[in-house]
């Protein structure tokens, strides 16, 4: 009987084991100062892949990370801020979903709330919002969701496995079919 | 003194000796027919020792049938009895190989599929966006999505929102 008790464990083990294999995910949220200088910095290392985006929307030659945040999500239902010295972006997460994060986003000026939102950031498609003008700049928040970098090594340093690609694509369809 | 009765049981016992026996063969009004009698009596004897020799032999055998049966039963009406499960151990390794042979199956299948590509298609979604109408009376709120590179960005985009100094631009 006890056998049998440790067999079942080790089958429900393994089974649920199997479902957590997928990667953890960063979301990284940043308070952004865009304006044009006659010399601009580099751009942060998060914004590189934006870069011509935020160039070609806001027209401005230099983007300043005045706050940041880097978020390991795991069960989806995490919050947490990105600060600046008179900003503050309080991110809450609420759940996890095929498309990425159910977050409720809101922009503090001081005490102040200036703008509330909700979306479903998705993993493949960071979100911009443009906030107030700052001086002769202007504010911006950035969300992107980055991979774990410990997972994204371990993809780098070997290529893809194929049991984990279809597993996860099995895994996907059977969501699908739930809901 | 020992009586007649007593003197005629030794007799076919054959436990009279010497002038006793003597004696009492004497006293017997027919000897013969007191031999042939003797001789019945013995042969009854051991009849029966053999007789009854067997049927005890028997009856001990049957009374250990009877006894070990009782037992048996007492014994099976002592313990609990245990619930015969379905699950048992070679099924439930039948089922996790059958388990096993269909998720590599299903494995199979999925890998026989176009890879697809490794970024989803999902684009991040606003669902709904609030400003402080007090603070900003006059703000507007636009949503929509730049394509124009490879990024696929979803821009909210904010009018009217109150000017800061540049102070607030501080890390």
């Amino acid at each position: 009987m006890r056998f049998k008790a440790v067999l079942f464990v080790s089958c429900f083990a393994l089974a649920t084991g199997m479902a957590s294999l997928h990667a953890a995910h960063v979301v990284w949220s940043g308070l952004v100062i865009a304006e044009n200088v006659p010399q601009p910095a580099a751009i942060p290392p998060e914004l590189t892949k934006l870069e011509p985006t935020l160039k070609e929307l806001f027209g401005y030659n230099q983007f300043e990370v005045i706050g940041q945040s880097n978020k390991t999500l795991t069960t989806g239902q995490e919050d947490w801020l990105a600060n600046s010295k008179y900003f503050g972006l309080h991110v809450d997460a609420r759940g996890e979903s095929d498309a990425g994060y159910t977050l409720n986003l809101k922009l503090y000026k001081e005490k102040d709330v200036l703008l509330e939102t909700d979306a479903n950031l998705s993993r493949s498609s960071p979100l911009v919002i443009k906030g107030p003008q700052v001086g002769s700049g202007q504010l911006l928040l950035v969300l992107v969701v980055k991979e774990d970098e410990t997972a994204r090594k371990h993809r780098h340093a070997e290529p893809a496995n194929p049991i984990k690609s279809s597993f996860n694509r099995l895994r996907r369809a059977v969501r699908n079919i739930f809901h | 003194m020992k009586t007649f009765e007593e003197k005629w049981t030794a007799w076919l016992d054959d436990q009279l000796s010497g002038p006793e026996l003597e004696a009492f063969e004497a006293s017997l009004p027919d000897l013969e027919a007191a031999r042939a009698e003797k001789r019945d009596a013995k042969k009854l004897g051991s009849f029966l020792k053999r007789e009854l020799a067997a049927q005890t032999l028997s009856n001990e055998e049957f009374f250990s049938h009877q006894l070990r049966e009782r037992i048996a039963r007492e014994t099976e009406e002592d313990q609990p009895r245990t619930r015969s499960s379905w699950w048992t151990v070679p099924r439930l390794v039948w089922c996790g190989a059958t388990a096993l042979a269909l998720f590599l199956l299903t494995s199979i299948v999925f890998l026989s599929e176009e890879q697809p590509a490794e970024q989803s298609d999902y684009l991040t979604q606003i669902l709904n966006t609030r400003v402080d109408s007090t603070v900003n009376p006059n703000a507007t709120i636009s949503i929509f999505e730049s394509n124009k590179t490879d990024n696929k960005v979803t821009v909210l985009w904010t009018e009217g929102l109150q000017s800061l100094p540049a102070d607030y631009a501080a890390k």
